[in-house]
């Protein structure tokens, strides 16, 4: 397995992370649940790339990303490996494949546990943890391509709210899903790439997570105006519940460590988005102290006793925040979108660059990859790879997830524009089919 | 006697509690509902507009000051529609089909009707008909679009064409907005307006509804 490239790709990957040259700038997608690719693309680059014609298994349900197995990773020459959370965000896990239909009929593979009804308004309903007895957790409109959570907040009583409610979520990790986790490592350790893994829990209001599509029966603040009103008018309540989400983490990240030990690159524990196209969620004082304490108990816990390095990921325009993500203990920042408002690829390469690695940037997907000519998006590309490669520190993906309706041309001119700049510098091989 | 400035500090503030206080003793006194709106409501909205535009107030602020003055303006509501009072103009706005990004375009309502405007928020993944339907059910002066993402821009040209092919098109105005929107794209799909963040949309949305204007006035 781990011949041609391949013997190069963990390393290349080691060296990134480690703000050193690495032999090629490795390539991610795949790894995260926000550096995938829609399940409709995966499907267009496996037929693409002449791949044996199969359904794409989903492996992530809500925002149907598909899985990249190994040949089409080999194929586009992915450094990077998944070891995905033991639970999917709808609570159930990635087993039993059965066969499910897209809206425009692409035939796909879901988990057994992924059990859709369809409303009168012909939108798709999933359950938490596949259970359809209790009131559904997300929603696929009508020729949609991926769901959204459905907000089951039960009018909020000011007086009985209790910040307990809102950490049903955060438990101790099960014996079984350490296994799992073991078992998954093994197995990716084969390929020869870069492991990435996801961990449960230490995200700390993650407004996709708040209304908690993966519960039955969520109590709290699970609605999104309300948890954002919260952080302003009810900081103390956003305390607790965090304060118990670390206190778990921790305890859990110990378990985690002693199943996995140091056989991963990079974990993936945080989607929390403090930007906005041009402006934040909150100012810099308020992460500074709502949330940077917590991060930090993680952070450290993990450099203390891993080699792990801390991926962040958060979108929109953060330019302000790096500094305090990287005093935070965050070691990799996604997924770098360069079009919101300071987020200049150069600028933030020269003032961060030798002390965070930039996972992502690799082009615009709110204009270039959709819209753009391939010709375009091949010089982007390499533009932004001459920028981020410098020294290491640099990762490529696109920013965010690969959208459906993606230009397949563009994609395409994407891959063939990263190998280039690679061949350019060190004269990597074409991957043999 | 009620402190009405009191109300201005509760709205700039997002305690809607003391919003509601003050606006209910001031309609006991004989308070006008249209003078706590114009003096008091509107300039507050405004202030919390250009908080959010120089980033000393965030979603957060921007949320509990839609949420004050939205219950205080809920108790001035029956007593306008009685008096036949009419409002700044009558705005639909929604979040088109297959996007579910709502924040933004509930920041944008709420900031509308804290400026004296009737708005009707159709949600999110609102598709063409719904909106042609809205229009046709509240004859708005204006129909406000949002969206987040890539894929659903091209849905904003899908409302614009399904109002003309409804014959409404010179009935309203069309303003959109929505991180990834420009102002070139709102003029390549035939919109009237385009604002980048939700104080400026109040702004433009006074531009585009004056009722003097002959809706034929050159677009822009
Ligand atoms: C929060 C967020 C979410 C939340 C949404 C929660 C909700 N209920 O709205 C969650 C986590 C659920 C989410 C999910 C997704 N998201 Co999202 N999300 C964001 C994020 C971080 C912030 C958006 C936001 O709320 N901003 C705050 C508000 C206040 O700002 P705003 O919306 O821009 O609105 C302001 C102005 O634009 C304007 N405005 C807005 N509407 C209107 C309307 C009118 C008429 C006017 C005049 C003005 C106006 O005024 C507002 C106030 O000033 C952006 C990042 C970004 N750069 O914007 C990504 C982003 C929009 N998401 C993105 C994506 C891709 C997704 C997903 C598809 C998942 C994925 N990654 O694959 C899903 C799908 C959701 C769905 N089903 O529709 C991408 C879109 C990229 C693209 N190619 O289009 C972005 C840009 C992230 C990125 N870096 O790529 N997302």
């Amino acid at each position: 397995m781990s011949t041609g490239p391949y013997n190069q790709a963990r390393q290349a990957v080691r060296d990134a992370l480690a703000h050193r040259k690495p032999s090629h700038v490795p390539i991610d997608f795949g790894s995260t649940a926000v550096t995938g690719i829609h399940v409709s693309v995966v499907a267009a680059l496996r037929e693409y790339y002449g791949l044996e014609i199969r359904p794409v298994k989903i492996c992530e349900p809500y925002q149907m990303l598909g899985l990249i197995e190994d040949d089409l990773a080999k194929a586009i020459n992915i450094d990077t490996k998944a070891v995905f959370t033991p639970k999917t965000i709808f609570g159930f896990p990635l087993e039993n494949w059965k066969p499910w239909q897209m809206p425009d009929g692409l035939e796909v593979l879901v988990p057994g546990d992924f059990n859709t009804t369809v409303d009168s308004n012909g939108d798709f309903l999933i359950y938490p943890q596949g259970d359809t007895s209790v009131p559904a957790s997300g929603r696929m409109p009508k020729g949609g391509y991926f769901f959204d959570a459905i907000v089951r907040q039960p009018p909020i009583n000011e007086e009985q709210l209790n910040w307990e409610d809102n950490t049903e979520e955060f438990q101790p990790i099960s014996n079984q899903d350490l296994l799992a986790m073991r078992v998954a490592v093994d197995q990716a350790s084969t390929t020869g790439r870069a492991l990435v893994l996801s961990l449960p829990n230490m995200y700390l209001g993650d407004i996709a997570l708040v209304p908690a599509p993966f519960l039955k029966h969520p109590k709290g603040i699970r609605d999104i105006a309300e948890w954002y009103m919260s952080l302003r008018a009810r900081p103390d309540y956003i305390h607790k519940i965090f304060e118990r989400e670390t206190a778990v983490a921790l305890t859990n990240l110990e378990k985690i460590h002693a199943a996995i030990g140091n056989n991963v690159e990079a974990v993936f524990t945080c989607g929390t988005d403090f930007g906005t196209q041009t402006s934040s969620f909150c100012s810099v004082q308020t992460f500074r102290t709502l949330w940077l304490p917590y991060y930090k108990a993680m952070n450290d816990w993990i450099h203390q006793h891993t080699t792990w390095r801390v991926l962040k990921h958060s979108c929109g325009a953060v330019e302000k925040f790096i500094d305090s993500f990287i005093e935070a203990g965050f070691d990799i920042l996604n997924p770098v979108q360069c079009s919101a408002t300071g987020m200049d690829p150069k600028l933030l390469k020269a003032k961060y660059g030798d002390r965070i690695t930039f996972w992502g940037g690799g082009v615009d997907t709110q204009k270039t990859l959709p819209f753009g000519t391939p010709q375009e998006v091949h010089d982007q590309v390499l533009h932004r790879c001459e920028i981020f490669s410098r020294q290491g520190g640099f990762v490529f993906t696109t920013i965010h997830n690969v959208q459906a309706r993606t230009p397949l041309k563009n994609f395409v001119a994407l891959l063939d524009a990263v190998r280039e700049f690679n061949g350019a510098t060190n004269g990597r091989p074409e991957p043999t089919l | 006697m009620a402190d009405l400035n009191q109300l201005y500090d509760a709205i700039l503030n997002g305690d809607h509690k003391t919003a509601v206080t003050v606006t209910r003793q001031a309609l006991t006194e004989g308070t006008a509902p249209i003078e706590l709106i114009t003096n008091y409501m509107s300039p507050a909205m405004d202030e919390v507009g250009r908080r959010f535009e120089c980033e000393e107030y965030f979603v957060p602020e921007l949320l509990l000051s839609g949420r004050a003055m939205k219950a205080a303006l809920a108790l001035l509501q029956p007593l306008l529609a009685a008096s036949g009072a009419e409002p700044a103009g009558r705005i639909v706005i929604g979040t088109v089909k297959g996007d579910l990004h709502d924040i933004g375009k509930n920041l944008v309502a709420s900031m509308l009707e804290g400026g004296g405007f009737e708005v009707h928020d159709l949600g999110a993944d609102v598709a063409p008909e719904k909106f042609v339907g809205a229009v046709r059910e509240h004859k708005p002066d204006l129909v406000c679009l949002s969206a987040l993402l890539t894929v659903t821009m091209p849905g904003m040209r899908d409302v614009v064409e399904a109002l003309k092919m409804a014959g409404l098109r010179d009935q309203v105005r069309v303003m959109v907005g929505g991180a990834p929107v420009t102002a070139e794209f709102a003029n390549e799909i035939g919109a009237d307006g385009y604002a980048e963040n939700a104080g400026v949309a109040v702004t433009v949305a006074r531009r585009l509804t004056r009722k003097n204007h002959a809706m034929d006035e050159a677009k822009g």
